[in-house]
């Protein structure tokens, strides 16, 4: 008896396949609710932006006539920013941090994960145990405060990434993708003579441009953000990151009590609050069109495996 | 092979001999003694968004030159939740710096764990600091079982804000400076209706305020005090030997609650009120939107505070009024407390024998040299004094380093170590000035002495008293609100349900222990 075969329903049907009734009503509720997803992070951030060039004399803080654009654009605060030698030395810092973390987090995460992905690897139920462990149960601050003073590294930039440079996440994700690598390809580089590294730099790296990118971007953003750890490590305030002195500009009073300027000259506090908010916003803005491509291959590779 | 293993021992054991000495602490210590003494000092910066003081700042240099003291300074988070958290992990790890500053609850776990040293033996060793900064409030602000455990700096200057109407609202509409709630209300709704601004628009409104609230002032906070003030239920506690505890549970509360009420159905306080931040407040006075608030001397007067009010109305004119009498004869702009900067010594300090040392850095601080260093910088290149000697920012080859300009503002990061609230800072601080547009002559400091003579609700140490756990607090400031928005009715009934449930999730323990630890402290008037 010959079956009827279904033709497939919902958004994702094939170009050959006639959409339904059903589908259009989905695809719309779908578009409706990713518009109104779009504005809700738009209008913030637009705000924001007409904010950050508020005309010096511009009076109150409130959006009124400014919403769709400014009705005289200032740049006083980029300006003011731009000149003050401690939003340089905090970008500056947070540069390092950024590049020093990324480069060590990728060195330390991707050799482990290459080795979790080994099926062969004697004792490799334990080794995941005792990584998946600390991801469950956090060791918390003090602990951390700890080992990071005995390790010396106070008032050093690499307390800041060092502690976290191995997030158990990223190296699950990394370890899937290496795992579906077919094993073939690197059977037959050591069948040609491969050590294990020449295995990994060979011929495993050069298959995992996306999943390194993507895994690089999410440390890359967890470093750039941190606020917490420079806090906590950092006493030497010539080390500060930019999360840091965003924080101290955010809980700017706005109010000094000699003739009013801030420490950024006379642009207003509440143009520079939102003009600090969008520069430091602006590396990880450049960076996401140029890793996007990598992003959606090198997270759905590494969740499917055959 | 033998021969040589016995060499190659031997070789390693005399290098052990010879290398002890120089990772001992003996030797260390005999190097301190001769070199100068370092002091790391965590510090509440004076202008948060600015950097510290530099690296080549000449201050290091005389300190060092002076007193022997290498300084290292780390300034504190911003945010006192960051303080906290930063002290406290040091805490833990028994890394506390030698001298730093810390809030009064934070300082109250230290205590007990010793990580902290008593300093009652630091004030005959600094006379000229004692005698400006530490009176007997002071002392006993950060005393523990009979001893104090730290430095309490003089803080913000206290009633330095006050109750202000439109005087040019007023005139306009014939009206007299309101005196009671009643002539209050009716001024309120004049203002409100009567379009006192004369644009022809419902745009205006009576009362303006915003939710300002800590320890001491609970909801609805700081700019409705004068309101609670009227009925004697200012503040959250009641301070007096009499009748202390907590206001809330004072039948008058619910008085005040109803005139509050009263004012919020007849539209007559600004709607916004219950979503401003402090930024939108102040936004909302400067665009003439209400006509009476309770607001600080400087953010009313100072030069850039003031000037975008003197654009909008140039013939606008604020007056300070004394708070309204309430129907039993209460009346106050607010409670009062005496705000301290707690500075600590760490007990790992006094230890390492560095607590002569710091009482001879804070000393010096005290005296000319490093107040008016740390205060205001360099003569003649961060200020100038003026013909009665005060500190100004005029007449400097480089304005950009002025004390008060963005150049010069990270020399004077230290500067709330040394400023006690005295003339010569006052006078340096709020100087007199033409406005802009109306040519008015204003002062800061005039208002402030204007402030300083209203009546006021002595509370000192009312923002000591122990504080809710955080489903108390938030029980109290929901319910509160919501007899105000009236999600709840705010009838007798149902305030003095709302009480009873109040007291049985901790309210009157809360009530009992601050009671307590008032009586325990002297606090109470």
């Amino acid at each position: 008896m010959e079956q009827k075969i279904k033709k497939p329903k919902g958004r994702f049907t094939s170009v050959a396949v006639r959409p339904t009734a059903a589908d259009h009503s989905f695809n719309l509720v779908v578009d409706i609710f990713l518009m109104g997803l779009l504005v809700i992070i738009a209008v913030p951030l637009w705000s924001t932006i007409t904010l950050s060039f508020r005309p010096n004399d511009y009076i109150g803080n409130n959006l009124q006539g400014m919403f769709l654009a400014p009705w005289q654009w200032s740049n006083a605060a980029y300006k003011a920013l731009l000149g003050n030698a401690g939003f340089v030395l905090a970008f500056g810092n947070s540069v390092k941090i950024l590049i020093g973390g990324v480069v060590t987090a990728l060195l330390l995460t991707i050799p482990l994960a290459y080795v979790l992905s080994i099926h062969t690897l004697p004792g490799r139920r334990y080794l995941n145990l005792l990584i998946i462990i600390p991801y469950v149960f956090n060791v918390g601050m003090i602990p951390s405060y700890l080992l990071v003073t005995n390790l010396g590294l106070i008032d050093k930039l690499a307390a800041v990434f060092l502690p976290g440079a191995i997030s158990t996440y990223n190296c699950l994700i990394m370890r899937s993708f290496f795992e579906g690598i077919p094993n073939e390809l690197k059977e037959s580089a050591r069948i040609d003579g491969a050590t294990e590294i020449q295995v990994l730099m060979l011929v495993i790296l050069p298959l995992s441009k996306a999943i390194i990118m993507t895994i690089g971007l999410f440390y890359g953003v967890s470093f750039w953000n941190d606020f917490f750890h420079a806090m906590l490590y950092l006493n030497n305030n010539q080390l500060q990151p930019l999360p840091i002195l965003l924080r101290n500009i955010l809980m700017a009073s706005g109010m000094n009590e000699y003739v009013e300027v801030n420490a950024f000259g006379d642009a207003p506090i509440a143009a520079i609050k939102a003009a600090s908010v969008f520069m430091s916003a602006i590396p990880m803005v450049i960076a996401y069109p140029f890793i996007q491509k990598y992003f959606t291959k090198g997270t759905l590779l590494g969740s499917v495996k055959g | 092979m033998k021969r040589t293993c016995t060499v190659c021992i031997a070789l390693v054991a005399l290098l052990s001999l010879v290398s002890l000495p120089l990772f001992s602490q003996g030797t260390a210590d005999q190097a301190k003694a001769s070199g100068p003494t370092t002091i790391e000092l965590w510090y509440g910066a004076a202008i948060t968004e600015a950097g510290p003081p530099p690296a080549d700042w000449v201050g290091f240099q005389i300190i060092k030159d002076k007193l022997n003291i290498e300084l290292k300074l780390t300034a504190l988070p911003s945010n006192e939740s960051d303080q906290d958290v930063k002290v406290q992990a040091a805490a833990a790890a028994n890394n506390l710096p030698d001298l730093f500053m810390v809030r009064r609850d934070v300082l109250t776990r230290l205590v007990p764990q010793g990580l902290v040293a008593p300093v009652d033996d630091l004030y005959e060793k600094m006379p000229i600091r004692t005698a400006k900064h530490y009176d007997e409030v002071s002392r006993s602000h950060a005393r523990f079982n009979g001893k104090t455990y730290g430095l309490a700096d003089p803080g913000s200057i206290t009633k330095n804000e006050g109750l202000l109407v439109r005087k040019d609202w007023l005139d306009k509409l014939g009206l007299a400076v309101p005196k009671t709630t009643d002539e209050l209300l009716a001024v309120m709704r004049a203002f409100t209706f009567d379009d006192p601004d004369g644009n022809g628009k419902h745009d205006t409104y009576g009362y303006g305020a915003f939710q300002e609230i800590n320890n001491y002032e609970a909801w609805p906070g700081r700019r409705l005090e004068p309101i609670f003030g009227a009925f004697g239920v200012d503040g959250t506690w009641n301070m007096t030997a009499s009748n202390a505890g907590l206001n809330i549970l004072k039948p008058e509360f619910f008085d005040a609650m109803s005139l509050l009420k009263q004012m919020a159905d007849e539209g007559i306080i600004d709607p916004n009120w219950l979503a401003y931040k402090k930024d939108d407040f102040r936004a909302a006075w400067k665009q003439g939107r209400f006509g009476i608030m309770r607001e600080q001397n400087a953010a009313f007067a100072a030069t850039a505070n003031y000037a975008p009010f003197d654009k909008n109305f140039p013939d606008g004119e604020w007056i300070i009024i004394d708070p309204p009498t309430g129907p039993k004869g209460h009346a106050s702009i607010g409670p009062y407390t005496a705000g301290f900067r707690i500075y600590a010594i760490s007990a790992k300090a006094v230890k390492e024998g560095k607590k002569d040392k710091i009482a001879e850095l804070l000393e010096w601080m005290a005296s000319d040299e490093g107040y008016y260093l740390l205060g205001w910088g360099v003569e003649g290149v961060n200020y100038t004094k003026d013909a009665n000697g005060i500190p100004v920012a005029a007449n400097l080859p480089n304005p950009d380093l002025a004390f008060s300009a963005p150049g010069g503002q990270t020399v004077t990061q230290l500067r709330n170590m040394v400023f006690y609230n005295g003339d010569i800072e006052l006078y340096a601080r709020y100087p007199k000035y033409i406005t802009a547009t109306s040519k008015k002559e204003m002062s800061a400091l005039d208002v402030l002495r204007v402030m300083q003579t209203k009546k006021w609700t002595p509370a000192v140490g009312s923002d000591t008293l122990p504080i809710p756990n955080a489903d108390l607090k938030r029980f109290y400031e929901q319910g509160l609100s919501e007899f105000i928005t009236g999600k709840r009715s705010l009838t007798r009934e149902n305030w003095n349900k709302w009480i009873d449930e109040f007291k049985r999730l901790g309210g009157q323990d809360w009530n009992d222990k601050g009671v307590a630890f008032a009586k325990e402290n002297n606090l109470l008037n």
